[in-house]
């Protein structure tokens, strides 16, 4: 019976591994914080995958389309009810994450009855100057990941997002020597499609654990950008203007790729 | 039972992008009772609501000219000199309240969220038509503040429609929520007659009609009327030559809203008005 305490680990490795099979071919998603803003960024095959979510706060997530629109919409309930009582400088999302979504998240995970979250999602807030932007991974399972610095760890300047464990730390690596947080528009774009396709590469060929040479990343990319689309939305760090999201068109960014 | 912080409707489809009725699910907004207070026969009336007054619009060659002037009061006292009355809503929305302040600017704070809790969940604009109802449902669920003599609001809503017609548009409400189309300009609050008629004449009989005012002629027509208005009712402050207090204006164009400086509405008004 699954009351029994080693049948309950067993349910739930069970279903780690089942939602981790089902979320492994997600594309990845790259946020990139740099001197005007967070550009978040991915190379779309259809569905949409980044999203509002409140004056300074944007999401992206990979999963089943219908538990990420729950969660979408959940947050922008939270985060637009909380604006509207008190006042948007009042929205944080590090409370909207670690107590509203991360609770639900790990009890809906841990009730083996129930339906889990088929979903992993990234969200950023920016900050006023770069040092205060806040990225935070959320898995299926209510865990949290952030960019914050400990004593053993140095405070990133960005976050991704993959399907895959393996993928998700080769971009890391990869944006860790790649790119800094002042860096222009232009090189942030470039570096996150270059994490991007790094992160995508992995996730074709499982077995490698080291990053890709450049030019086969190059290469990787120009394939991918002539039959995907570019989908990126900007989190400004302009304090003159209270909405700070802005989605990119792929036709505004094409000419500023480096080939 | 106590709701989750995070309530995750599994039929959640009826009232999308609703905001309004999300703040009613969770208690964050009465609609108000709608049966009249009784009010014994020639009862005193021993409290008045603070009260804003006098807000005109007009198309311009340059969009739509928004202006209000800055009085608030309560029965025959000034409360305010320096009220805000002409709101920005969206990148190309405004509305100008007349009315009770506390209410207006409440629906305001309730239209801004909307319009952008909309476009989050719903991934879209919401439309003008759209926008435009969503301020008559507002006024429609307070009517019965109207109805019990406090709160009544009578505002303006001047915007920028890009499709499918590009063009600045511009209503007027009444307290119960009917919307009104205006063609050329719209005046609500205390003052509105004498504005009105300027209005009238202005674009009968002026110089150009009101259309084709440049921005510094659409000023200075605003300044008059206000001040005319301010002339006979002592509800509207009209333009402060003391204290160097001017209405507030703003335009909608398509480029976005822009509020006048008070140096160009005081240049405008030294030149041609005082």
């Amino acid at each position: 019976m699954i009351e029994e305490p080693y049948r309950w680990v067993e349910a739930i490795a069970n279903r780690r591994e089942y939602i981790e099979a089902q979320l492994a071919p997600g594309s990845p998603i790259a946020a990139l914080g740099y001197h005007d803003g967070i550009l978040f960024l991915t190379v779309a095959q259809t569905r949409q995958k980044l999203f509002e979510i409140y004056d300074r706060i944007a999401m992206g997530a990979i999963g089943h389309p219908g538990d990420i629109e729950r969660l979408r919409m959940a947050a922008i309930e939270l985060a637009s009810t909380e604006g509207f009582t008190r006042s948007a400088a009042d929205v944080s999302l590090r409370r909207l994450v670690h107590y509203s979504l991360s609770p639900v998240m790990k009890s809906a995970f841990e009730q083996v009855y129930g339906a889990p979250f088929l979903a992993r999602m990234l969200f950023a807030e920016v900050g006023e100057r770069a040092e205060e932007d806040l990225f935070l991974r959320v898995e299926y399972d209510g865990e949290i990941a952030t960019n914050g610095a400990t004593y053993a760890q140095v405070r990133e300047d960005f976050a991704v997002l993959s399907g895959t464990r393996q993928s998700g730390e080769l971009m890391e690596a990869f944006l860790k020597s790649q790119h800094a947080a002042d860096a222009s528009f232009e090189a942030t774009l470039n570096s996150a499609l270059d994490a991007w396709s790094i992160g995508h590469m992995s996730l074709l060929a499982s077995d490698a654990n080291e990053l890709p040479e450049r030019s086969a990343v190059l290469k990787h990319r120009q394939e991918q950008l002539a039959s995907g689309g570019i989908e990126a939305a900007l989190l400004e760090r302009d304090a003159n203007k209270a909405i700070r999201y802005r989605a990119l068109l792929d036709t505004e960014l094409r000419p500023l790729i480096n080939d | 039972m106590e709701r989750s912080p995070v309530a995750l409707d599994q039929n959640f489809s009826g009232a999308a992008g609703d905001f309004p009725a999300l703040l009613r699910r969770k208690g964050l907004l009465d609609a108000a009772v709608m049966s009249p207070m009784p009010q014994a026969q020639g009862a005193q009336k021993t409290w008045q609501p603070t009260e804003a007054t006098t807000i005109l619009a007009f198309k311009f060659s340059g969009g739509v000219l928004v202006a209000g002037d800055r009085r608030a009061t309560a029965g025959n006292t000034v409360v305010y000199d320096r009220a805000d009355k002409v709101l920005e809503i969206d990148r190309h929305s405004i509305m100008a309240i007349a009315g009770v302040p506390a209410t207006a600017w409440e629906m305001a704070r309730v239209l801004e969220h909307s319009f952008q809790y909309f476009r989050r969940t719903q991934l879209q604009e919401m439309s003008v038509d759209g926008k435009v109802r969503a301020l008559s449902k507002l006024l429609r669920d307070n009517f019965g503040f109207v109805m019990q003599g406090v709160g009544v609001v009578v505002p303006i809503f001047a915007t920028y429609d890009s499709h499918p017609k590009p063009d600045a548009r511009l209503y007027f409400y009444d307290a119960m929520g009917a919307q009104f189309e205006a063609t050329d300009y719209a005046a609500t609050g205390s003052g509105s007659p004498a504005v009105r008629g300027i209005l009238y004449y202005e674009n009968n009989w002026g110089a150009k009609p009101l259309h084709k005012l440049s921005q510094d002629e659409a000023v200075s027509i605003a300044l008059r009327a206000l001040d005319t208005a301010a002339e006979s009712d002592t509800s509207t402050g009209g333009v402060d030559r003391g204290g160097k207090i001017y209405p507030l204006m703003k335009i909608v164009s398509r480029e976005g809203i822009i509020t006048l400086p008070e140096s160009k509405i005081a240049a405008v008004f030294k030149e041609t008005v005082a």
